[in-house]
């Protein structure tokens, strides 16, 4: 590798570094603040996010490959990169005063949420399957130890325990894969596979390759069968953790999924119909399980697998529209959520949990404003009109009929009917029980300044989606 | 372009809402609801002044881009068909106000709220010539709706919320699988008026028309898909009634008429058969349920699903008279069937029972508020000089001249309309005065015959003199029944 061309791969992946870099920084910088200084953690990890994010947003005009074709900077990354930049950032300002309340006060917490940022950014820029698996791993260790980040709570140690076993099986799938791809074509690079295939491509290995890839990066989104870790994970991590991981994490698999997907050595096999019934069996499971739910935390789990069956539908549909519809719907989902999550972890005050449905009664009443914010963010949860939560699917399911699949665009909006069920329940408890107790969120600037942004994106998104679907749209037809 | 006039109607109730939230005072909140709504009307008044009755061209239509990636427009204009409704929905829109003016006394200011974004929504559909932005409002309106029902209903309102909110939802979204269709058939685009002019295959438009077919189905309500409306209609409060039996009910009717007739006219020729049989067991059936009922609620809830009946009936009869006498009756329905939830909401602040047997003698104690009673029942049940009488002749005359059978089901729904509104008047008007005495019911108030009043003017003005009620609607369903025939007749 020649200077000039170091020098370009280092400025392609130059977000990268200062994320890594800062990173490291906050580390040493982080044994020096002394106690009550929380702070200075989280503005100095915006501010780590922010260069960065300028940083994308200068290399975006153009399509900058790195590192002999194993990394991209594109449209395509740059969009992901986006979401993983308001995910994290707005998880950061969820966490100041939760990380106060639950005494995990410290600053590997910023840290490590820094370094599964990098890993979801690698994981977005990955163009060759090595690559991808360091930027999964980078992403998932900091995510399983941040899972365990209550010490003293058992729930979250069984939690984190979890992931870390079913996490690694996945992994070891994954590479399976990955190894099984390079025995037969003789590379990783996403590029270099399709063309390396001299004979059918429906070869039975590289069919059982493509299916160990295709099982491990579902695992990383939730997605059936490989659904199990989510719902206790969901709950026993903090809720910062769950909110971070149900919206960044997940628009990173996914961002991986689209890639390999849109690969032609996969699209030439039938693995569409194989994703087809995993999104169908994903929004089932995840929408009729949600239904019997009674802990706020584990109904959200559910629910963010059936989203990511519907958003596995626009996977399916696999066109530009279907590629361009995932990106969408995500953006949108990491609004509306994190808002949700935002208002979970508020209501976790002194002895209150706020992890339990039935504690919100009578929610409106006391706070009318902040219950007024839940409804918005339920209501584009369950995807009706005019929230944001209803152009994705809308687009979704119009990538969906465009590819002539309209059964399974009929099987996605009854399934998304069973769905609005749980999510109207809560709206129904909220707003149609009496009190039973004092509410006393903890509402700091930082939460209101979280759940202002994602109501104006979960409402304006909604009601002005042609800017949020061209850049999806760039992202994928320029890129 | 002159002032934008569709907007301002649509939007006016929408920026009251906001404005609304502002408030402290409930009854600054009330007064404000109320001159919102008086405004928004007299902007709809100016609308009908304004109108062309010769054309049945889109007037004061509006286009603007809106998400022109996927070919979706913020467009409005109204025919005469949507002018009648629109027209109608802001008539509706003040007295529901007027009857929640004291029967709503806690949040007073989140209701008034959520009854004007539903005014602002229920405008949207009537105007809206874009299918995108007509399934946003369409579908928008069950938030406002379900919290309507489900906060300040009755004891049951939460059950009877979610019912309402799951049939709907689950209805209309295979209307958007539909609506997708459509745009992929229609070269990608969501104009309404675009989409009508499309030669599409007999098998799409009959996929098509199911799809549609449910949705509206639901919102009709058709039997067996009514099942939600009794429990609706018994759990809203007064206002929530007059706006579910007096607008939300159109517009699966609506929707007949603005999508499944014009755009798949093969279709609706095809099976119209079908509906007819479908109408005159609505007809039929919601007649005996309403015959059987104790509850005054519940009687005109049942009623309402026979009068609906009678709405598709005429729709589907796809003849002039039919036709026209169908939408008519919608415009009747929606005064009369509002009037009578009116005043089964005014008696029930006074005595708090709905049950009919409680009632008797009503006559000698509030002897206006019966007479009232006497002729909304009487327009209820089509007696000549009503408004009622009109449609319902109308229809009778186009259904027979459609289908011997469904004419004659027709009848015996009239019959059976008779009976159970005549029963129902009897039991709570004649005899002895039993719950006067318990109760010293005071007569309606200046208040409440300000609600009142208007629409016992409809019901009489349309009943002798329904000429200016047809003018409106006559070139428009002229124009309807020429495109659904021409293209339809092939099949």
């Amino acid at each position: 590798m020649t200077a000039t061309a170091l020098f370009q791969s280092a400025l392609a992946s130059l977000p990268e570094i200062v994320v890594i870099t800062g990173a490291c920084i906050l580390l040493i910088l982080g044994q020096l603040v002394g106690k009550g200084q929380g702070h200075v953690f989280v503005w100095a990890s915006v501010a780590v996010v922010l260069m960065a994010a300028l940083g994308t947003l200068m290399l975006a005009s153009e399509v900058r490959p790195a590192y002999t074709g194993m990394f991209v900077a594109d449209g395509f990354s740059v969009f992901f990169k986006f979401v993983f930049y308001i995910a994290t950032v707005l998880t950061f300002f969820l966490s100041r005063k939760y990380a106060d309340i639950e005494g995990i006060e410290s600053s590997e917490y910023y840290v490590l949420l820094l370094f599964a940022l990098s890993g979801m950014m690698i994981m977005a820029s990955a163009t060759d399957l090595l690559s991808l698996y360091v930027g999964l791993e980078l992403m998932v260790l900091c995510t399983y130890v941040l899972t365990g980040f209550l010490r003293r709570e058992p729930r979250s140690n069984e939690a984190a325990l979890k992931y870390v076993i079913l996490g690694a099986v996945s992994t070891a799938i994954f590479l399976y894969g990955v190894s099984l791809i390079y025995g037969l074509t003789g590379t990783t690079q996403l590029d270099g596979m399709a063309a390396a295939v001299t004979g059918d491509p429906l070869d039975p290995g590289l069919l059982l390759a493509v299916v160990f890839i295709v099982a491990g990066l579902v695992f990383k989104v939730g997605a059936v069968p490989f659904h199990m870790w989510v719902p206790d994970v969901y709950e026993g991590a903090p809720t910062t953790i769950t909110a971070f991981m149900s919206v960044g994490p997940k628009a990173a698999g996914f961002a991986v999924i689209l890639r390999v997907f849109l690969n032609p050595l996969v699209a030439a096999s039938d693995a569409w119909l194989v994703v087809a019934v995993i999104a169908v069996v994903t929004m089932a499971l995840g929408s009729f399980v949600a239904l019997v739910q009674d802990n706020f935390k584990r109904l959200l789990a559910y629910s963010s697998i059936a989203h990511a069956g519907f958003a596995i539908f626009g996977v399916v549909a696999g066109s530009a529209d279907g590629t361009a519809s995932v990106m969408l719907y995500l953006l949108i989902y990491s609004m509306m959520n994190l808002g949700i999550f935002g208002i979970v972890i508020m209501m976790r005050n002194g002895d209150f949990s706020g992890e339990i449905i039935e504690d919100y009664a009578g929610f409106a009443r006391s706070h009318p404003g902040l219950a007024l914010l839940m409804l918005l963010y339920l209501f584009s949860l369950a995807g009706i009109p005019p929230t944001a939560g209803f152009f994705a699917k809308f687009y979704v399911l119009v990538a969906l009929i465009e590819r002539g699949f309209v059964m399974l665009a009929v099987i996605a909006v009854l399934l998304s009917a069973v769905a609005a069920y749980f999510y109207i329940r809560i709206v129904m408890v909220i707003y149609m029980r009496e009190p039973q107790r004092a509410f006393d969120p903890a509402l700091t600037p930082l939460v209101r300044a979280t759940l202002a942004f994602t109501a104006l994106g979960t409402l304006g998104i909604g009601l002005f989606p042609e800017r949020f679907l061209r850049l999806a749209q760039g992202a994928v037809f320029g890129g | 372009m002159g002032l934008p006039l569709l907007s301002l109607i649509v939007f006016t109730p929408a920026a009251g809402a906001v404005v609304l939230l502002l408030f402290r005072s409930e009854d600054a909140v009330r007064w404000t609801a109320l001159a919102i709504t008086v405004l928004d009307l007299a902007l709809c008044i100016a609308m009908l002044a304004g109108f062309d009755q010769t054309t049945h061209q889109m007037q004061f239509t509006e286009i603007h881009a809106w998400v022109p990636t996927l070919g979706i427009t913020y467009a409005l204009g109204i025919d005469g068909i949507s002018a009648l409704f629109v027209f109608m929905t802001a008539l509706l829109g003040w007295i529901c106000v007027l009857a929640s003016w004291v029967a709503i006394n806690s949040k007073v200011k989140e209701f008034m709220v959520s009854l004007l974004v539903m005014q602002a929504l229920m405008l949207g559909v009537f105007c809206a010539l874009d299918l995108f932005l007509f399934y946003v409002c369409w579908e928008a309106m069950l938030i406002p709706m379900y919290l309507i029902i489900g906060v300040w209903g009755g004891d049951g309102r939460v059950y009877a919320a979610f019912k309402f909110f799951l049939y709907t939802l689950a209805g209309s979204l295979l209307f958007l699988i539909g609506v997708i269709v459509l745009y992929f058939h229609g070269g990608r685009t969501f104009d309404i008026l675009a989409l009508t002019g499309q030669d599409l295959p007999f098998w799409v438009q009959s996929w098509l028309f199911f799809a549609f077919l449910i949705a509206f189905a639901v919102k009709v309500p058709m039997v067996p898909v009514h099942t939600w409306l009794p429990d609706a209609h018994v759990q809203a409060p007064t206002a929530g009634s007059i706006i579910l039996a007096g607008v939300l009910l159109k517009m699966g009717a609506y929707g007949f008429l603005r999508f499944s007739l014009p755009m798949l006219p093969e279709a609706s020729v095809y099976y119209s058969t079908l509906m007819l049989a479908l109408s005159a067991l609505a007809i039929v059936y919601g007649g005996l349920l309403a015959l059987a009922q104790d509850d005054l609620k519940k009687l005109v809830a049942y009623s309402s699903i026979s009068h609906m009946g009678f709405v598709t009936l005429g729709v589907f009869a796809l003849n002039l008279r039919g036709l026209e006498g169908g939408i008519l009756q919608m415009f009747n329905h929606g005064i009369t069937t509002g009037a009578l939830f009116l005043l089964v909401g005014l008696i029930y602040e006074r005595t708090h029972t709905r049950n009919i047997p409680d009632y008797g003698g009503l006559m000698k104690v509030a002897p206006v508020y019966t007479a009232f009673l006497a002729l909304f029942t009487l327009s209820s049940m089509a007696l000549p000089g009503t408004n009622s009488f009109v449609g319902e002749l109308l229809v009778l005359s186009g259904g027979f001249a459609a289908n011997l059978a469904a004419g004659a089901a027709a009848v015996v729904g009239a019959l059976l309309s008779a009976a159970y509104l005549l029963g129902m008047f009897r039991r709570v008007a004649l005899g002895p005065a039993s719950i006067g005495a318990r109760f010293k019911i005071r007569d309606v108030n200046a208040r409440e015959m300000a609600a009142i009043l208007p629409l016992a003017v409809f019901v009489l003005w349309v009943g002798l003199y329904p000429k200016p009620f047809l003018n409106i609607i006559d070139v428009s369903v002229k124009h309807l029944l020429a495109q659904v025939l021409t293209k339809g007749s092939g099949q």
